[in-house]
């Protein structure tokens, strides 16, 4: 066991070489890069056996990495934004083909404009797939979370990719204290994967992801992945027992921060949470009951932890790192939908914040507090608001008008 | 509202027969709708097509699973389950059958228990035409007679569905002569009625059940029986059977090579035998045969 | 493959068993399974076919199989890809004492033209370029089939497809015809690229025998006439690609590490119009008039091909 600073990046790659992962087919892409370089280097001199190896793209990239894992290989890989959705449909195929492997997407927002700064919706566009997901708030939980999706996706009630999610930038280049466990902590936490439902032999010949046609057996094997993903929540819930007993630190499926004895909660998720927390600190020092619930785990989705973290709150505020143009946050409604069928469900104020990594400063944290407290004494429900501050604006108007787009010029 | 189903094989043209249905219906002011039902088969694959017609607009969808007039182009069809041809058909409905034999013998041969009308169509399309495909005017025709549509409507179906095809006046002109015998030759009439009392619900309603996890074994679209097409049975597309004169073979091995499917064995003697199984009757051996020794026989006669 | 290589001197060297089984929905007379029958007797029963999207897709159709042998279906742009991590994973596998070496397979990718000329160029040349050490196989029936034959890049000059109802090509000046994947692959210099036709099973197998004495990437382009796609009775399809071989429009040959040698030459070809008669997708070339211009184009590239092939 050691304790240093690791990049998020860095965290992602020891995760992979502590689960003594057989195989990394790779593409580049920015911010995730420093995760394959750091890969390539080990298998290069040794230090992982296996093989990593180059692909012509991420469509091609994804393709290798359930195929491997078809054949029986432990199998890793990384990409972000375009990188992902280049993917898209593999991430469908791969997780129909009910094998396991871990894909760690640092989150980087999505074209266009085309930007390097993160935010969610690349990694939420996977979310019907049927791969799971677990986005970390920290490097330690970065390198945590790949261990404990490993033993998640190889379970046999389970047999689902994992996506575990880290915020480019805000992670993925931020260096800060990470306890690195030892190889044999880990061996002793996570055994080697050995499928029987999913191999490539010479004496047990297998079609694999073959056609189906008729809408009842589709249906059947498509629920199956359903299912499976269900089973993940009490999967999760052993693994986290696991990992607590074997390493000391504790995950759940949402983590809540000084969210019990609160009377409203922000509700966000990933890197941004800590401003959440810091914000909370601050509301708190000033003897206002507010907590946060970071979501943790995205699918399968834990509509009842959610509502059991929520439960009794005056009001909720939800923070969406991320934008369905036409509909609005992507996780407010995923809570909503969680409280439907609460009687007494809070309140939920929507916001739409850190959109290619934009900040969340002070102010803004501040009008969300003003809205809940106006809420708790009026009824009153703002409507779902951008957060974008003046001074923001201010900005961006200057540099329309140094683009040629100025008020003063005619169209 | 008149649900027809039509069966044929991929080629005979059955999308065409239900699309001259649905269109004669349309130009006579019926509400219609019609579409094919293709599996994953090919030319020469068991394949459906299906009309429905109605005096108001037609809140159905999706394939007809309780028709009551069944056509069925291809008579070797209604042994082949997976074809389904009389499947959900009650015993009040109605089959209207291509076939050369009498409907004795096919009711009998086949255990065929609704009303049965049958017409030697191949063979007056052979005649008049001389090319199979025309099988969907024929049968398209015959339909729209059984369904009470009148002939002018047919005839303006047949014309527009076979330019939209591509073909030549000339032949739309032999068609529609072709069309005009058929509607004439089938005497079961079956008009679309309003619906004047809800119909009885004769399918049974099937329970809604739960699924449960079945394991990664089970539950992954994956196949560990080995090599089981076989089972298929694919034989069930043969419209001509090609046949071996085993006395005349020389043994050299062309057909058994030539064979796509792999369908023909050898046995220890070097001789070929076409398993009549899984043979779809592409007559790729009997063209290459070097001695053509491999004739061939009409299916529906063997 | 330290096997002694199997000597094919005529039709009954190749193996009498079956590896692919019948009653597959694919259609009867296809070229391009009778191609994939004849090729698994040389590669075996241990193989991994790895498809892309076409009509072989269909072959296996839950819950059946043909094969003896395994199977995945990847996407339509990525089989090589897929073959990439098989490939790589059994490896793996036997390097850390996972996997016996009896237990091997040998990798092949199975794909039309749809995919391989087109969507899939960007994963194949990754492979060529890795030397991946497999098999591809493209069947080869000039259009995109199992969508309804629509134009792909592999369409002949002057055929008619669902997309291209005038015939191939455009204008005169303006050729299309088809993409000459052979080269492409060939600019890669992988071990083994052949030309196989259905009707030359000799030819094919001794094609298949000599790529397995090699390690990297092993491409075979065969012609796979299509009855229902080229409109013609299926019983033809051997007869089709007789033609093409003997009209010299499809020359059968192969090229080791990018050196090419032909493995069938004349010193005439029959005319191409002999080939082209009689498929529903050249009739409008003769009815209802004769295109003699196209015609002569037609034929003007082959002899133009065969010009510049050293005797």
């Amino acid at each position: 066991m050691t304790r240093e600073l690791l990049t998020g990046n860095a965290a992602a790659a020891w995760g992979a070489r502590l689960a003594e992962v057989d195989y990394v087919p790779a593409f580049p892409i920015t911010p995730q890069t420093e995760i394959i370089e750091t890969l390539a280097t080990w298998f290069g001199e040794g230090t992982m056996p296996g093989k990593f190896v180059s692909m012509d793209s991420e469509h091609s990239m994804l393709t290798a990495a359930g195929a491997a894992a078809a054949t029986g290989a432990r199998v890793f890989t990384a990409t972000s934004s375009q990188g992902l959705l280049y993917a898209a449909e593999l991430l469908y195929t791969v997780a129909g083909w009910r094998v396991p492997l871990v894909l760690v997407n640092v989150s980087r927002a999505l074209a266009s404009p085309i930007t390097l700064e993160p935010d969610h919706n690349d990694v939420l566009a996977a979310r019907d797939s049927g791969c799971l997901q677990i986005h970390a708030e920290t490097c330690q939980e970065v390198l945590d979370s790949i261990l404990m999706a490993y033993r998640i996706a190889e379970d046999p009630r389970v047999l689902l990719p994992v996506i575990v999610n880290l915020d480019g930038f805000a992670l993925s280049f931020t260096r800060e204290p990470v306890t690195r466990p030892s190889l044999e902590q880990v061996r002793a936490f996570l055994p080697p994967y050995s499928p029987t439902h999913a191999r490539f032999t010479a004496a047990r010949p297998m079609a694999q992801g073959i056609a189906v046609l008729g809408g009842a057996l589709y249906s059947f094997f498509r629920y199956q992945m359903h299912l499976a993903a269900q089973n993940a929540r009490a999967v999760h819930g052993e693994v986290a027992q696991a990992f607590r007993e074997a390493f000391g630190r504790r995950y759940g499926l949402v983590e809540g921060y000084r969210l019990l004895d609160a009377d409203y909660a922000l509700v966000m998720s990933n890197a941004y949470a800590t401003r959440g927390k810091a914000a909370i600190n601050r509301f708190r020092a000033q003897g206002i009951p507010v907590g946060l619930l970071r979501l943790r785990v995205l699918r399968p989705f834990p509509a009842l932890a959610i509502a059991a973290a929520l439960e009794g709150k005056k009001a909720v505020a939800v923070i969406d790192q991320n934008l369905s143009v036409g509909f609005g946050g992507i996780t407010v409604a995923e809570v909503a939908s969680a409280l439907y069928q609460e009687r007494d469900r809070p309140p939920l104020l929507s916001y739409i914040g850190g959109l290619g990594g934009k900040d969340l400063s002070d102010a803004e944290f501040d009008q969300i507090l003003q809205d809940l407290q106006r809420n708790a004494d009026t009824g009153h429900v703002p409507p779902p608001r951008l957060l974008y501050t003046e001074r923001e604006d201010a900005q961006t108007t200057a540099f329309l008008e140094v683009a040629g787009k100025g008020t003063r010029h005619v169209e | 509202m008149r649900r027809i189903r039509f069966h044929g094989r991929g080629g005979q043209g059955m999308k065409t027969a239900s699309r001259i249905v649905s269109t004669a219906a349309f130009r006579e002011g019926y509400d219609t709708q019609d579409a094919p039902i293709y599996g994953a088969e090919r030319r020469g694959a068991p394949m459906a097509a299906f009309t429905r017609i109605d005096h108001a607009p037609i809140l159905e969808r999706g394939m007809i699973a309780a028709p009551d007039l069944v056509v069925v182009a291809d008579e070797t069809l209604f042994d082949d389950p997976q074809a389904g041809v009389l499947r959900g058909l009650q015993a009040s409905g109605t089959v209207l059958a291509n076939s050369a034999h009498a409907p004795a013998l096919l009711r009998e041969r086949y255990g065929i228990v609704p009303a049965l009308a049958v017409l030697d169509f191949t063979g007056l399309v052979l005649s008049h035409v001389g090319s199979l495909a025309a099988l969907s005017v024929a049968l398209g025709a015959a339909t729209c007679r059984v369904a009470g549509l009148c002939t002018s409507s047919v005839e303006q179906a047949v014309q527009e569905e076979l330019e939209a095809l591509g073909l030549s006046a000339d032949r739309i002109e032999r068609n529609l002569d072709l069309a005009r015998l058929c509607y004439e030759r089938v005497d079961v009439w079956l008009p679309v009625q309003p619906a004047a009392v809800p119909a009885p619900v004769a399918v049974p309603r099937p329970q809604v059940v739960t699924l449960t996890y079945q394991g990664p074994w089970r539950g992954t679209p994956s196949v560990a029986a080995p090599a089981n097409t076989p089972l298929r049975k694919t034989g069930n597309w043969r419209v001509w059977r090609p046949v071996i004169d085993l006395a005349r073979c020389t043994q050299c091995w062309m057909c058994f090579v030539s064979c796509p499917d792999g369908a023909i064995a050898l046995d220890d003697a070097d001789t070929p035998h076409i398993d009549y199984e899984v043979c779809k009757g592409c007559l790729v051996c009997v063209e290459e045969c070097p001695t053509h020794t491999i004739h061939t026989l009409r299916e529906a006669e063997v | 493959m330290s096997n002694e290589p199997k000597a094919y001197r005529n039709i009954k060297d190749l193996a009498r068993e079956e590896l692919i089984l019948p009653g597959t929905p694919l259609c009867g007379g296809c070229g391009g399974l009778e191609v994939l029958r004849l090729a698994s007797k040389v590669l075996g029963e241990r193989v991994v076919f790895v498809n892309a999207a076409g009509c072989f897709t269909l072959l296996a159709l839950f819950p059946y199989t043909p094969f003896r042998g395994s199977w995945l279906y990847t996407t339509m742009a990525s089989a090589p890809a897929g073959a990439q991590g098989v490939r790589d994973a059994l490896d793996i596998l036997r390097a850390k004492g996972r996997l016996s070496p009896e237990e091997d397979l040998q990798v092949v990718v199975v794909a039309g033209d749809g995919s391989t000329y087109d969507m899939a160029l960007s994963a194949t040349s990754g492979t060529l370029h890795r030397n991946l050490d497999y098999w591809y196989l493209c069947y080869d029936n000039e259009a995109y089939g199992n969508t309804g034959m629509q134009q792909s890049s592999a369409t002949p000059f002057g055929a008619r497809t669902a997309t291209t109802p005038g015939g191939a090509g455009g204008a005169v000046d303006g050729l299309l015809g088809k993409k000459d994947i052979f080269e492409i692959w060939r600019a890669h210099r992988p071990p083994y690229i052949a030309t196989v036709s259905p009707r030359h099973p000799i030819d094919l197998a001794r094609k298949f025998e000599k790529a397995k004495q090699l390690k990297g990437p092993k491409l075979f382009l065969a012609f796979a006439p299509c009855p229902t796609g080229w409109g013609y009775d299926p019983a033809r399809t051997q007869a089709y690609a007789r033609l093409g071989v003997e009209c010299g429009l499809f020359p059968l040959k192969e090229a080791v590490y990018g050196e090419v040698t032909h493995t069938y030459v004349k010193r005439t070809w029959r005319p191409v119009e002999e080939y082209l008669r009689g498929q529903g997708r050249f009739e409008h070339l003769f009815e209802p008039v004769r295109q003699e211009a196209l015609l002569h184009l037609l034929q003007e590239g082959v002899d133009r091909y065969w010009a510049g092939v050293p005797r």
